[in-house]
């Protein structure tokens, strides 16, 4: 086939996982106001449609550009968005089995490939010198996985504080936790358990949301996920800023918005451990990770210059 | 004061601090302060990475860009509120590594003593067996072994204790232990290095010493003025683009030779592919164009060498590959003194599509190049300090101008002769020296190893006792996790399942 017909395909199949995140989205938005499961299914079934549609139109780009499509804003927006609703189709629906949370995680999703295709669309091209290296596939590879892994943690905080405060405001009480633990190695101001949600109302089935605590718990575990995939993306791409132009660090704009982000989830899992900062306080901490992620993908490569800029 | 209300003291004061440092809430409050000390480097223009903008500021909002100064905006990462958050950071990690540190010790030696009743625990079940107890525990000895729990109590002892996921505070001190080491790494490795670029013109040798950076060396806070004299003769360099004018490869081949001039090795320097030379790194950064200009009065020649053109940056719409290259000539040792301004097109057809379509060609390779000139006489005013790349005319009025091919001469004056005699091309090479390269990615490892266990393993502990019960005995299991807790509910009632279930051999016998 020839490149155009890869394009084509590219294209073609973007559309397909375009519409069918829509329309799962749409389904699971209804589901979640109506609990039809025929609707959840029929949710799923787009939604994985969708998914291979999408996977079709990375490996489409990915043989018209003759290389891995990690080469500009574009591509990255094509792989991120196809990671997010992988990671919510694995972790919340298959394992967490969740079923409410489909609508926002597909609407990122579908909020992603929209400002791809309308700001950052560019043809499939070679990479300049400067891009051609090992240590920067594996770089932009890990920090689109841990992005979509944090996009999906931050998603889920969102929904943990809307469903937080109405818990808060129907004023449930805190549920009586079990059996007391032993504090044998703490440090001051140091609560155990991290990863235990905060104390949330038992059996709060009624509301359009998971319990608080559940959504809680789904957050940190993909964010504790995300962390270290991220922390690796940074060490990467220390590695191949060392080999491209001598400095393994020079505070150019994505590289300190990275660090922005990396310091402030590592405050939200600092902050969960942390007595008078567990639930509403740490997740507001994980947001503003959430935001800096944002800005670290978009906004540092549209407005800000620095030596990666020439990745847009 | 009352004598006996509490005197601060020195020490009390100290103890205070040192408390405070080790608390979860100034770490978490630090960690937050220094993104957002980031957030400001990354908003306002920083020295060394954009110094035009910074000089824009100045010129264009002089007050804002005074204050911006005195807060050390444009120099975050130097400042001192900057080096004072991150070294607050730094006490207060170790402040908390310690006491960690000294508990994990004894946590590893300690074996976890119940510290209540069993049955008060959060997880518990009681069953019973056929074998009797010696037997049963020992059962449930192995079993917890085979699971990697620590087992501690002596064969016999009436009690099992054991415990897991040791990693998970290990892993976390191993991480923020790293990451003290990784600034270590930085500080020494940025205190003790340099860097800079070295403008190399094709078959020239340059040494690597203070001087040859033209002022764009910058050494470390406690660099001991032990530049390597490393030198590096190049061949030739080459840049490649495709059809569309994307660049493909720069390649500049040189040879790396010591102080001595001894000849260490021939390298291909390349984007991504550096060099290296007793610890010091030669990146392939940038390159230009340089002609060869031999200017000879009365026949005798008195400027003849490579002289490096540069060139402006262009309008958004406009290839860098369009612009034409600009460098100047001096000749102070004539009277009056004489200024040449030349402008470079390494490929005529870029000249002759500007001139009849106004807009340039993109020049990829040497054609047929030609240079513009403008000639100037009257005072260099060389006593000011003044850019080489930079004609002052102020005091000098013009000469002539015209057009000189590759290969051609012409005369400015009677006696004055210019020629354009070759051309080749320069090479700039980003050099530096960085001694903490190697403990910055040990650090950075360490921390991912760290991290893994950190965040994803979790504590237990975990009891059992037995006691004769008719033939058989009833055992008692209690244990509590300290993280992850409904894993733990799964994993704990799986090892009461297993603990029930008599293994075959013994039921055969
Ligand atoms: C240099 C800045 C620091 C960074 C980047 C950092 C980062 C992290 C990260 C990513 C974690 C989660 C992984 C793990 O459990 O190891 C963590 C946990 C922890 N940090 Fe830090 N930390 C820093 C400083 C400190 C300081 C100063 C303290 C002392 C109060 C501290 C105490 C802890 C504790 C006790 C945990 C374990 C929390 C848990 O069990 O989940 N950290 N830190």
């Amino acid at each position: 086939m020839s490149t155009e017909t890869w394009i084509l395909l590219s294209t073609g199949a973007f559309s397909v996982a375009f519409f069918g995140y829509l329309f799962g989205m749409l389904a699971a938005f209804h589901f979640l106001a109506f609990r039809r499961p025929t609707v959840w299914a029929v949710s799923i079934a787009a939604t994985v449609l969708g998914l291979a549609a999408h996977l079709l139109s990375i490996v489409g780009r990915g043989v018209a550009a003759d290389r891995i499509p990690l080469g500009n804003m574009y591509e990255y927006s094509l792989l991120l968005s196809f990671l997010v609703v992988l990671a919510y189709l694995v972790f919340v629906e298959g394992l967490g089995r969740v079923r409410t949370v489909g609508g926002f995680v597909l609407g990122f999703a579908v909020i992603t490939m929209a400002v791809a295709v309308l700001f950052l669309y560019v043809g499939p091209a070679p990479l300049i010198p400067a891009l051609n290296s090992y240590w920067r596939q594996v770089h932009v590879s890990s920090m689109i996985v841990s992005s979509s892994l944090l996009a999906l943690g931050g998603v889920l905080t969102i929904l943990y504080l809307v469903k937080e405060r109405r818990e808060r405001r129907r004023g449930e009480p805190a549920p009586i936790m079990g059996g007391a633990v032993s504090l044998d190695d703490a440090p001051p101001h140091f609560e155990a358990g991290a990863d235990e949600p905060p104390p949330a109302a038992p059996g709060a089935r009624r509301g359009l949301l998971p319990r608080s605590s559940t959504l809680d718990r789904l957050a940190y575990r993909t964010i504790a996920f995300g962390f270290p995939i991220w922390t690796f993306g940074i060490i990467t791409g220390a590695i191949w800023a060392e080999s491209a132009w001598g400095r393994y660090w020079g505070w150019d704009p994505k590289e300190t918005w990275s660090f922005i982000t990396w310091t402030v989830f590592a405050g939200y899992l600092h902050a969960r451990a942390t007595s008078g900062w567990k639930g509403r306080r740490a997740a507001i901490v994980a947001l503003v990770g959430f935001v800096s992620l944002l800005v670290t993908y978009y906004a540092v490569n549209l407005w800000i210059v620095g030596l990666h800029s020439y990745a847009t | 004061m009352s004598p006996t209300a509490p005197v601060p003291t020195l020490r009390r004061s100290v103890a205070l601090v040192w408390r405070s440092l080790r608390s979860m809430r100034t770490a978490l409050v630090l960690l937050l302060l220094l993104a957002l000390a980031a957030v400001a480097g990354s908003l306002v223009p920083q020295v060394g990475v954009a110094d035009a903008r910074i000089a824009a500021t100045f010129r264009d909002h002089p007050l804002r860009a005074r204050i911006f100064d005195q807060l050390g905006l444009f120099d975050v990462y130097g400042s001192w509120w900057f080096t004072m958050i991150y070294t607050l950071l730094l006490v207060s990690l170790i402040a908390c590594l310690v006491p960690r540190t000294r508990a994990f010790v004894r946590n590893l030696r300690a074996r976890p003593v119940p510290a209540r009743e069993l049955d008060a625990m959060r997880h518990y079940a009681e069953l019973a067996v056929g074998d009797p107890p010696e037997q049963a525990l020992g059962r449930a000895r192995s079993l917890l072994r085979r699971r990697l729990f620590r087992v501690s109590g002596p064969n016999g002892a009436p009690t099992v204790s054991a415990d897991k996921g040791l990693g998970r505070e290990g892993g976390s001190l191993l991480f923020h232990a790293a990451f003290l080491v990784l600034l270590v790494g930085v500080v020494l490795g940025r205190g003790t290095g340099f860097s800079g670029q070295a403008v190399i013109v094709e078959g020239q040798t340059w040494t690597e010493a203070h001087a040859n950076y033209d002022g764009t060396v910058r050494e470390g806070r406690f660099f001991g003025e032990d530049h390597s004299g490393v030198q590096v003769r190049v061949e030739d360099f080459r840049a490649t683009y495709r059809p569309t004018g994307q660049p493909r490869d720069f390649v500049t081949r040189a040879t790396l030779l010591d102080a001595e001039g001894g000849e260490l090795e021939r390298v291909d320097i390349r984007v991504n592919h550096p060099a290296e030379a007793e610890g010091v790194k030669f990146y392939q950064f940038g390159y230009g164009w340089a002609p060869v200009i031999r200017v000879e009065e009365d026949g005798e020649a008195i400027f003849d060498g490579p002289v490096v053109c540069q060139q402006e940056t262009p309008p958004e719409d406009v290839s860098q590959l369009q612009v034409p290259w600009t460098c100047v000539v001096k000749l102070p040792s004539l009277d009056p003194q004489v200024g040449i301004r030349f402008e470079l097109w390494p490929d005529r057809r870029g000249l002759l599509a500007l001139l009849e379509t106004g807009e340039a060609m993109p020049m990829l390779v040497e054609y047929a190049p030609v240079m513009t000139w403008e000639a100037f006489e009257g005072d260099l005013r060389a006593e000011l300090v003044q850019s080489v790349g930079v004609l002052d005319t102020s005091a000098m009025r013009p000469l002539d101008t015209g057009v000189l091919g590759a290969g051609e001469t012409v005369d400015l004056r009677p006696g004055l002769t210019v020629g354009f005699t070759d051309l080749r091309q320069y090479t700039v090479l980003s050099v530096s020296r960085d001694r903490g390269l190697w403990i910055v990615l040990a650090a950075a490892i360490l921390i991912l190893l760290g991290l893994l266990p950190a965040l994803y393993t979790s504590r237990r502990k975990l009891w059992v006792t037995a006691e004769a019960a008719g033939a058989g005995t009833l055992l008692k299991v209690g244990g509590f996790a300290l993280q992850r807790r409904s894993q733990f509910e799964e994993e704990f009632s799986r090892l009461v399942r297993d603990l029930r279930r008599v293994p075959e051999e013994r039921v055969g016998s």
